[in-house]
């Protein structure tokens, strides 16, 4: 088998601050294969966030955090790049979607211009016609009708639900080999996140893409991911399959987190425990998914 | 556009912003062929109609060596828009470019810079030029250097919160990721969004250097004589209040024209351009 996508491996991240140092991330493992799905479920603050920065390679850059551990991209270890080489593979060969489209598009160019900053990336020498086209094929292919008309708008002209498929197209424009998606589509209204939701799932399917799928919304994960991976304060308390978890949650955290999701049938706002030392509970690894054996 | 003029029109204010600064501009730019005595810039004199009330052809009186003040007013408009335009030139990039590097990068390298920032800041500005004044020569080209080295850390200040703001929205962490480089961000990206901001302070700003620099030359430190220049008019007449009167109301009376014309176009651009203050 070939080596997967990305691995990380007893990842730990800690920040010294003015009050010592602060320690967020706990060695935490998980892997995602060629065009795999797999979610990262936990609350904010959880270091969901955080991970996916240290994917891109962004914190490596910042003074004060203290990284630990492996991360491995396509069976490269992100540690022993240079900043260049991470520099690299930032836009081409993985690439991230945001929680709120509109805000991730600069306000003062059109989507064109954009489109051809993103494609550069790939291929330096991209004319602004070749751009043009490239981009206004990319745009039909995240079914926006008009994509010329959308290329020559600026993002506030447009609505939440088609930037975000700008975004989406733009993600996977350099035909990335890891998509991170940082609750995609959070700050659009539900049925417009169904839709791209979707959207994205055909468009990853089809480029086979694997997608770091990070969340708190449980239903959406249910719907998005293959495999799921539960982390509560920085370490992973739970490892299964999307089916899996969601038939038979094993670990306390987990099934809070389920029972805390407001029912659409009614019946309150659920009462969950805000900590309890059940949380701290050692990590649950789902049958057959656990972590590949070291293969460095 | 249509915005923009409806904006104008429908506020008396900033309408009459631009029809005065269009008139000062005017009338600086075309001095040659509208002031009615061009040769009274220089050091000319005509006993003949020395400190002559205002009176046909003397729109605002004649000065005490007989040049005409209106004339001379226009040209003085010419000396201050000139100085405004090349302190601004200089003073905003300058203070934009620090600005901007010292709110991304953050760090060391924001804390070094914003402190020089705070020390120039912290002297009081007509101090701090009188004091370059008095060690340099009293020429123009110093007064456009003094008036320069009090201006930029304003801009500093301005774009340096700007930045900061800005980098925390969406598209800098986007562009980031896509692997941007710092320059690109900054200049690209950042910039662009602190534009408005920066033309609207630009504007206010023509207004006070006109005046900071009039301030100079009424102390007799900024553009020496023969030049004419609104705030040395305005010191020269002084003494001769108020049968005189002429000589200091008029040079004033266009000095607040200049100011007060920038303050309510810089309000306008404010209102067309959408900038928050």
């Amino acid at each position: 088998m070939s080596a997967p996508t990305l691995r990380i491996a007893d990842l730990g991240l800690g920040f010294r601050t003015w009050a010592g140092p602060v320690e967020v991330l706990h060695g935490i493992s998980l892997h995602i294969n060629k065009g795999e799905r797999v979610a990262l479920v936990g609350e904010s603050g959880s270091g969901k966030s955080v991970t996916a920065r240290i994917v891109l390679g962004l914190l490596q850059e910042l003074r004060s955090a203290r990284i630990s551990g492996t991360v491995e991209f396509e069976g490269r270890d992100l540690d022993r790049l240079s900043a260049r080489e991470r520099h690299a593979l930032r836009g081409t060969r993985m690439s991230m979607i945001f929680q709120d489209p509109t805000s991730s598009l600069n306000p003062v160019y059109r989507i064109a211009p954009q489109f051809h900053e993103v494609l550069k990336r790939a291929d330096p020498a991209i004319s602004e016609a070749a751009a043009r086209d490239r981009a206004a094929a990319l745009l039909s292919a995240v079914a926006i009708p008009e994509p010329e008309r959308a290329l020559d708008s600026y993002s506030f002209q447009l609505s939440g639900g088609m930037n975000q498929r700008v975004m989406i197209a733009m993600a996977l424009a350099n035909e990335p080999a890891l998509l991170i998606a940082d609750e995609p589509g959070t700050a659009l209204d539900v049925t417009v996140q169904a839709q791209t939701l979707a959207l994205m799932r055909d468009m990853v399917e089809e480029h086979h893409t694997s997608v770091l799928f990070i969340s708190h919304n449980l239903g959406v994960v249910r719907e998005f991911a293959d495999r799921v991976y539960v982390i509560y304060k920085g370490r992973i308390v739970e490892h299964a399959t999307a089916e899996g978890l969601f038939a038979d949650p094993r670990h306390p955290y987990t099934r809070a987190l389920l029972s805390a999701v407001p029912r659409i049938t009614g019946g309150g706002i659920p009462e969950i425990e805000d900590v309890s030392e059940d949380y701290y509970q050692p990590l649950v690894v789902h049958e057959g998914c656990g972590e590949p054996e070291g293969v460095a | 556009m249509k915005r923009a003029a409806y904006i104008l029109v429908r506020n008396p204010l900033s309408l009459t912003g631009v029809i005065l600064i269009t008139l000062v501009v005017f009338g600086a730019l075309f001095a040659d062929f509208i002031a009615p005595f061009p040769e009274h810039r220089g050091a000319v004199v005509d006993f003949a109609n020395f400190n002559k009330p205002p009176e046909w052809p003397y729109l605002f009186g004649t000065d005490l060596v007989g040049r005409d003040l209106f004339s001379r007013i226009l040209y003085a408009y010419r000396i201050s828009l000139l100085l405004g335009a090349v302190v601004l030139a200089i003073a905003v990039p300058v203070g934009v470019t620090i600005g901007l590097v010292a709110g991304y990068i953050g760090g060391w390298t924001e804390y070094v810079l914003m402190r020089i920032t705070d020390v120039f800041l912290s002297i009081p500005p007509l101090v701090l030029a009188m004091s370059m004044m008095g060690l340099l020569e009293p020429t123009l080209t110093n007064g456009m250097l003094a008036v320069t080295a009090m201006w930029w850390p304003w801009y500093t200040r301005l774009v340096y919160n700007l930045t900061r703001s800005e980098k925390e929205e969406g598209y800098v962490l986007a562009a980031e990721v896509i692997g941007a480089s710092r320059t690109h961000i900054i200049f690209r990206e950042i910039l662009p969004n602190c534009v408005p901001s920066i033309v609207t302070k630009m504007t206010l700003d023509l207004g006070f250097v006109i005046l900071i620099a009039s301030s100079l030359s009424f102390l007799g430190l900024g553009v020496q004589p023969p030049t004419p220049d609104l705030g040395s008019m305005v010191a020269d007449g002084a003494k001769y209040l108020p049968d005189s009167w002429w000589l200091t109301v008029f040079p004033g009376l266009a000095i607040l024209v200049a100011v007060f014309g920038f303050n309510l176009l810089g309000d306008a651009l404010r209102d067309i351009l959408g900038v928050d203050q």
